[in-house]
């Protein structure tokens, strides 16, 4: 079975993301990664800090 | 109320509305009606998040917030791995199918009987879950307000068929821009006047060092014990797959990210959500810590449901009530000196002070809870009247005590705001599987695009109208944010089990499914209704057998990981199914060829 990825990057409409920064679908779906373990690490740092 | 609010109120609900039937007039194209079309990503992203965030969310998250802290967060760890999942995964085979619903590629991929499962499992948890979504809210404000129940659910209900009914999902995707900028607008100036209204002396770290001591700060959960419900674990691992069954399966959102233009729209609409949901939650259940701060420095009430306060005064409880709340003030009153005691050691340097008097305020504290807790258990074993949602009345009853005129009626309108939102993009998604799924696949495979629009409107209407009579027949014994993913999760992990065997066990064909799915619903239940029946094992057979305490604890577990134990059923028993089946090699075969076509 082929990766559904490859399939969606040969369609030209979804070829980028066309975001300033962010100029390929990896670098998007790693910023969402990034900005979910930054906020569960600052949850974690606020429980730790006042409980 | 004053006139203020109700100009305030009626003037944007109607607004919104009567635009969203102008700007949509005159839709008669199929594919327009249903899928909406050349959305842009920015508004997929606002209407993929006002569907979500129904009035319950912004009515008893702040509620939740206020009792147990920011546990509660940890539910929408799973919502940026689902996601992403959703974005990586399903969308581009459902973009390229071109399908109206996600079922349709359940019966491309496998077979009538299972698409009709699929939709049908959409449309019993969703039917249901209309009718909360537009009960949970009114049952709120007009037991504040005074307003006939009754009426509320009809009139906000009509309004919202209406306007679904005359544009369709263009309709649902505008005003849902308008409804959600009406919600943010009113929970910011809720948050600030909420920060502003603090007593002067407190600084911001001493909130938080407040709200902390108070246990109000404990945002993730460690624990492995399976039956806490909130957990990081359980956030994502169980989060995980109920918002991947979310977001993957039901309709009311897969028609709300397929109505961009292209991949890209829909696929920024989804990671624009991955983005803001867990801060929105955040800033949602913060509210609510800081009006708990806020409430140990003002009077607040010993029930927060005025309906409690007033069966119990009407069924010749009022003496007792008083008696209880004079002992409540007493011990708030104390709670006070001792946190005003506190606030000056700590901002004068003497950490030892500081602690014995924020120990003596907690001890006062904990005196006014458990005198909140006689007073329900006594007052209940009396009587009707129950405290178990008031939660849920927090926020309002902070909305109308503490805010200004103008300003209540822009909270309240965005509650209803809320409402309509999620409520009539249930309708649009309910029509459609309806539409497509039943009507044109099974009734009338020749209608027109004409027909199926005009049969749409119909069918809008027609779950409109039941979700207004559930709405009037129902009763929550839940918080009510809770029901909600409650009811979701009890159906999402089948429905996410036949998506999951759809994409990813190509040897597995639609017979095996069908029955995996239908066997797993059951183990679902099963668990959802084993307190009850595990309670009935365990006192028939007692200690003699020792499967009753183990239905005992297993049906204890969090809802959270329902979702995840109903797809793992359903995976498993079509893989065993598929085994033994003596059809299964007929099967791979045909999926060898119809199969791969489809997927690749």
């Amino acid at each position: 079975m082929k990766n559904p990825v490859e399939v969606e990057s040969s369609a030209p409409a979804s070829a980028t993301p066309g975001l300033p920064l962010l100029g390929s679908w990896k670098a998007v779906y790693l910023f969402v990664l990034g900005s979910f373990v930054l906020w569960v690490a600052l949850l974690i740092g606020l429980t730790n800090m006042f409980s | 109320m004053s006139a203020l609010d109700f100009v305030v109120l009626i003037g944007s609900m109607l607004g919104i509305a009567i635009y969203g039937i102008w700007r949509t007039r005159g839709r008669r194209d199929l594919s327009a009606y249903l899928k909406g079309g050349h959305t842009p990503w920015f508004a997929i992203g606002l209407s993929v998040m006002a569907t979500q965030a129904s009035a319950v969310t912004f009515l008893s998250t702040p509620g939740q917030g206020y009792l147990a802290g920011l546990a509660f967060v940890q539910v929408y760890f799973g919502v940026p791995l689902a996601l992403l999942i959703v974005a990586i995964f399903f969308l581009p085979v459902f973009r390229r199918l071109k399908v109206f619903t996600a079922y349709e590629f359940l019966g491309r991929r496998f077979d009538t009987k299972t698409r009709l499962l699929g939709a049908g499992l959409f449309l019993l948890q969703r039917g249901l879950g209309a009718g909360l979504t537009i009960y949970a809210p009114a049952i709120v404000l007009t037991s504040v307000f005074g307003w006939p129940l009754n009426l509320t659910i009809i009139c906000s209900g009509v309004l919202v068929i209406i306007y679904t009914v005359a544009g369709g999902n263009d309709a649902v995707t505008v005003t849902q821009k308008y409804q959600l900028a009406i919600i943010f607008a009113g929970m910011i100036t809720a948050f600030c006047l909420l920060v502003a209204k603090l007593p002067a002396g407190l600084t911001c770290s001493d909130t938080l060092t407040l709200a902390g001591g108070f246990q109000k700060l404990n945002a993730v959960n460690f624990s492995t014990d399976p039956r806490e419900r909130y957990t990081i674990w359980s956030g994502i691992l169980g989060g995980t797959f109920l918002m991947l069954s979310y977001f993957g399966t039901d309709q009311s959102q897969v028609q709300r990210y397929l109505s961009g233009e292209s991949v890209r729209e829909d696929r920024l609409g989804l990671m624009f959500n991955a983005v803001c949901k867990i801060p929105m939650q955040f800033c949602i259940l913060l509210l609510g810590v800081l009006m708990f701060v806020f409430y140990q420095f003002e009077p607040a009430p010993l029930f927060f449901n005025p309906i409690t306060s007033q069966a119990l005064a009407t069924q010749g409880h009022g003496g007792n009530l008083r008696a209880y709340e004079k002992d409540f003030a007493a011990a708030h009153t104390q709670t006070r000196q001792q946190l005003d005691n506190w606030l000056a050691a700590r901002h004068r340097g003497d950490q030892a002070a500081a602690g014995e008097a924020f120990a003596a305020a907690a001890a006062s504290r904990q005196q006014g809870e458990k005198i909140r807790l006689t007073a329900n258990q006594a007052l209940s074993a009396e009587t009707s009247a129950t405290t178990a949602n008031d939660a849920d009345y927090v926020f309002i009853t902070f909305i109308l005590r503490q805010l200004p005129h103008g300003v209540i009626g822009l909270l309240v309108a965005a509650f209803f705001a809320a409402t309509f939102s999620s409520k009539a993009a249930e309708l649009n998604a309910l029509s459609s599987s309806t539409t497509v799924d039943i009507y044109r696949h099974l009734i009338r495979q020749d209608a027109t695009d004409d027909t199926c629009v005009t049969a749409s409107k119909w069918f809008t209407a027609g779950w409109g109208l039941l979700a207004i009579g559930f709405a009037l027949c129902a009763h929550l014994a839940e918080n009510l944010i809770q029901a909600v993913n409650i009811l979701g999760s009890i159906f999402y992990g089948v429905m996410l089990g036949l998506f999951v065997v759809a994409f990813f066990l190509r040897r597995v064909g639609g017979t095996a499914v069908f029955w995996a799915a239908l066997a797993a619903q059951t183990l679902v239940f099963i668990l959802f209704f084993g307190a009850a029946v595990s309670r009935y094992w365990h006192d028939f057979f007692g200690g003699a057998c020792p499967g009753g305490r183990l239905l005992l604890e297993t049906a204890a577990i969090s809802y959270l990981w329902y979702p995840l134990i109903g797809c793992a059923a359903c995976v498993l028993f079509s893989l065993f199914l598929q085994a033994v089946s003596r059809s299964g090699k007929r099967n791979q075969e045909v999926f060898a060829t119809d199969g791969h076509n489809l997927l690749h």
